[in-house]
């Protein structure tokens, strides 16, 4: 039986962003529930309140036009990002990254936001995301304020995010749309597993972009490399950026040899 | 205490229960409907697999009150009038079944396959029940039992892998 804790599913964003202005830091979001039900079974999270967003009209939302570019509401799921016809045909690293993410059972509830607030340093959705350009819009009773994902992570599990916060959306510039790439996840099994390290690549213009997960506390955006750079020094540029430590998964050094292997393999692919 | 009214197998219920409660523990200990199991309880195993809404979901991370007004399936729906589905026959004559824990989840992913796509490919079942551990099967006598209930083996009903 899980902790004690009382439901709440409001039917606008208005009257939840109240029940979070009342917050005293007990208070909850559940979107999917597949991180939030997991830490309250285990004793890990506490929460008096859970508020359920997807009976909000629109939460579920993915919209895209050339100008505001991709915008994804927090109860979009990652098989309706997976079913999406323009996450797919332009946005091919995403759909890479969340096709890896889990089991379908899963896909149909896990949200994409959910994955990025969760602030795992194995977030599947964060090394795309963070290739993307991605930003994070963070509402509250008191306002609204736009962040760039490579700002939101404070370490493992912390974010930007305060208590009385909402995530609301996120955004990929709509410059990034039609950008070559691809993602590649070490796990133990082929089947649904957390990922032990990962690698998103893609290509704009002269731009070859990197981001790795599972290597530090945060996923990590490596600095932009020149299209015609050579494998080594793209490995060699990725290493600096990352921090890999020993842990149950595996070793600090298989991590960073399976970042270069992945790096090969992602450049001859794409 | 929250009041929930929903659908399981066409039929209605609507009870008051807990809020803290998953769907999984409301299916059966509130509804008696003890078909759906729990394996680990944290969205890893598939034991306790239900389609909710037409899609398949771990129901021990569901809570109760979320699936107010859903339309939720189960292992009990399958079977009509006291006779096994066509899937849970062809479980039946390849072995799919060993202890059996794993099954009413297995049967409820593949289910939903099976309505998407009725001649799956043996990539595509695998990949269906990838939320789904089996630790006695060794998964081959099930997708056999998919394959053979599909059409799609050379000698149907004939056991291969026991």
């Amino acid at each position: 039986m899980l902790a004690e804790f009382s439901y709440r599913a409001p039917r606008t964003r208005d009257e939840l962003l109240g029940l979070l202005a009342e917050s005293d830091g007990k208070r909850k979001i559940m979107a999917g529930g597949t991180d939030l039900l997991v830490g309250i079974r285990d004793g890990a999270l506490r929460p008096s309140l859970v508020i359920d967003i997807k009976k909000i009209e629109g939460f579920d939302r993915i919209a895209f036009d050339s100008k505001s570019g991709l915008s994804l509401g927090p109860a979009v799921t990652i098989n309706a990002l997976l079913e999406s016809g323009i996450v797919c045909g332009k946005f091919p690293v995403l759909a890479a990254a969340a096709s890896e993410l889990a089991s379908s059972q899963l896909r149909n509830r896990a949200t994409v936001v959910g994955n990025i607030v969760n602030a795992s340093p194995c977030a599947d959705m964060a090394p795309p995301l963070l290739c993307l350009e991605a930003s994070v819009i963070l509402a509250s009773a008191s306002g609204v304020r736009e962040v760039l994902l490579r700002d939101f992570f404070t370490g493992v599990k912390k974010t930007v995010l305060r208590p009385n916060e909402l995530m609301e959306r996120i955004i990929i510039p709509a410059s990034m749309a039609g950008c070559r790439g691809g993602f590649l996840k070490l796990k133990r099994i082929k089947g649904h597993d957390l990922g032990i390290v990962s690698v998103a690549m893609i290509r704009q213009g002269k731009i070859l972009r990197l981001a790795i997960g599972s290597a530090a506390p945060t996923p990590v955006l490596v600095p932009d490399l020149p299209a015609s750079a050579s494998a080594e020094k793209v490995c060699r540029e990725a290493l600096k950026a990352i921090q890999p430590i020993d842990d149950v998964r595996c070793t600090r050094e298989y991590r960073e040899f399976m970042v270069g292997v992945f790096i090969k393999r992602l450049l001859e692919r794409n | 205490m929250i009041r929930v009214q929903l659908t399981v197998n066409g039929q209605l219920y609507v009870r008051e229960t807990d809020e803290n409660k998953t769907l999984l523990r409301f299916l059966r200990d509130d509804l008696g409907l003890t078909g759906t199991k729990e394996g680990c309880g944290a969205g890893e195993c598939g034991a306790c697999t239900v389609i909710l809404n037409g899609r398949p979901v771990n129901s021990c991370l569901v809570l109760a009150a979320e699936a107010e007004g859903a339309e939720v399936e189960t292992v009990e729906g399958e079977a009509k009038g006291g006779k096994l589905s066509p899937l849970q026959q062809a479980f039946d004559r390849h072995h799919a079944v060993q202890c059996g824990f794993c099954t009413p989840g297995m049967l409820m992913s593949l289910r939903h396959l099976l309505r998407r796509n009725p001649k799956p490919s043996e990539e595509e079942i695998r990949r269906a029940i990838e939320g789904n551990f089996c630790r006695c099967t060794g998964y081959q006598q099930i997708i056999e039992a998919v394959q053979d209930v599909t059409g799609q083996l050379k000698k149907p009903g004939v056991l291969r892998h026991v």
